[in-house]
């Protein structure tokens, strides 16, 4: 997976693209470990994401807890089967999702 | 101004230090005893007085006072409640903890007698006793007097409209203009009232609700916010979780149930009871829902909405609501989106497969 970042002032953009799932989602987790102090507004642009399993979608979550705390969190660009994946977990109401 | 109100000008000057500590210390005993005894109040707040403020009052009478002390309100504390019965709390405990001058003290809610209306505030004038505060190096602290005055919300409202006005007491204020302050301090008066008999109604209505969720009375219990939040209490989705969960093996992570509440009450459940039946009638369905969705993923993790959110469109499909249905779900759920109606249409074909719906009204 690959992880672009843009950054500008308080807001952090992630831009991922590939696959985020067990071998991957360690990638972002320290990634964000690495870059959320001070942050207050955060998006992940999931618009190159092809796949999402458990393991991303708890680094998603950890994230969403930490953005709670300090300012907030948007996920953007998700493809459908990402959504569904969202859907059918029943996370998609606690995220928001645009 | 003369020599004597000059030389306690310049006394209150050299003062001041000693005015600060002493200030600290009130609020820190003050606030401690508040949320200590679980009061919750509007504000907590202090000031010393100005020495123009000071200049201005020994202008005028002066004489009045031998020593610094003979002035109590230097230092002024104000505790603004909520509800007017909590006046008499902070008041209580204002008792327990400082030495109050009940000679100097005046409780100006009952000045009007039974006829009148005006400014309504309770007035103590304390010290703090050198039993919960000693400072060796300022000992004089524990002689010091100093006003709190407690009242409420609305009180104050009134209270510092009146003060915007300029006029320092009735007789300054003309007539016409009097009267209408005094209608107001009346109005007030009453809604303060009100707002504390709501309170004690909701809390008696909310033990209420509790004991009949207790006793398992579903079908006599309205269906709102206090009686689904006992409800849940009695976790009624967490099977039907953990049923969904073990098709994965998977963590049930704890979100707030909260936005589904104007849904069911959107779909017509009206009592606790409705709520008990929509559980019965569909979660056989849910769970196949869900099984046909995550069955066939490696997704080891669902939120404890995953129950109801199935519940949910199960319920809609078995009553008829079809795709239309489901897309006001999504949009209660989501927030209106251009997204909702593909979701619609992908549960409605999900669930077609395992003969959930039996007639759609809105074909």
């Amino acid at each position: 997976m690959i992880i672009e970042k843009e950054a500008k002032d308080e807001e952090l953009i992630l831009n991922l693209k590939g696959r985020l799932d067990t071998s991957t989602s360690p990638q972002l987790d320290e990634e964000l470990k690495k870059s959320l102090s001070g942050v207050k507004s955060l998006i992940l642009n999931l618009k190159e994401l092809e796949y999402l399993s458990s393991a991303g979608l708890r680094i998603i979550l950890s994230a969403q807890k930490t953005m709670n705390r300090q300012g907030k969190m948007k996920i953007c660009n998700v493809n459908d089967a990402i959504m569904e994946v969202f859907d059918m977990t029943g996370f998609a109401d606690i995220l928001t999702i645009e | 101004m003369d020599a004597h109100s000059e030389m306690l000008l310049n006394q209150f000057k050299d003062s001041l230090p000693k005015y600060k500590i002493m200030r600290d210390a009130v609020m820190k005993l003050l606030k401690e005893t508040i949320s200590k005894n679980g009061l919750f109040v509007s504000s907590c707040s202090s000031r010393i007085k100005t020495e123009k403020s000071l200049a201005g009052k020994l202008e005028l009478k002066g004489l009045k006072y031998r020593s610094l002390n003979d002035i109590t309100d230097l230092l002024g504390v104000r505790v603004i409640t909520f509800y007017s019965n909590e006046v008499d709390k902070i008041a209580a405990l204002a008792e327990r903890i400082f030495d109050i001058d009940w000679t100097k003290s005046v409780d100006k809610r009952k000045m009007y007698g039974s006829d009148r209306f005006g400014y309504m505030s309770l007035h103590y004038i304390c010290r703090i006793p050198k039993s919960l505060y000693k400072d060796p190096e300022n000992p004089e602290i524990n002689e010091i007097p100093f006003e709190l005055q407690m009242r409420t919300v609305l009180q104050h409202a009134w209270a510092s409209i009146y003060h915007d006005t300029g006029y320092k007491t009735d007789v300054e204020v003309p007539t016409e203009y009097l009267r209408g302050l005094a209608r107001l301090a009346g109005l007030l008066e009453i809604a303060d009232e009100e707002f504390k008999n709501i309170r004690t109604d909701l809390g008696e209505y909310r033990r209420r609700i509790r004991a009949l969720v207790k006793n398992g009375s579903f079908k006599d219990i309205p269906l709102n916010g206090d009686s689904f939040a006992n409800y849940m209490e009695l976790e009624p989705f967490s099977k039907l979780n953990e049923k969904i969960a073990s098709i994965n093996n998977a963590e049930i992570e704890q979100v707030s149930i909260r936005p589904y509440l104007e849904i069911l009450i959107g779909m017509q459940l009206k009592t606790l009871g409705d709520l008990e039946d929509f559980i019965k009638e569909s979660s056989e369905y849910a769970y196949q829902l869900a099984q046909h969705q995550i069955g066939g993923t490696d997704l080891d993790i669902i939120s404890s909405n995953i129950g109801i959110q199935n519940l949910c469109i199960a319920h809609l499909l078995k009553h008829g609501h079809g795709l239309k249905g489901l897309e006001w779900f999504y949009d209660q759920l989501y927030g209106k989106q251009p997204r909702n109606a593909q979701r619609a249409k992908r549960t409605y074909q999900q669930a077609k497969k395992l003969a959930i719906i039996k007639e759609d009204l809105n074909a």
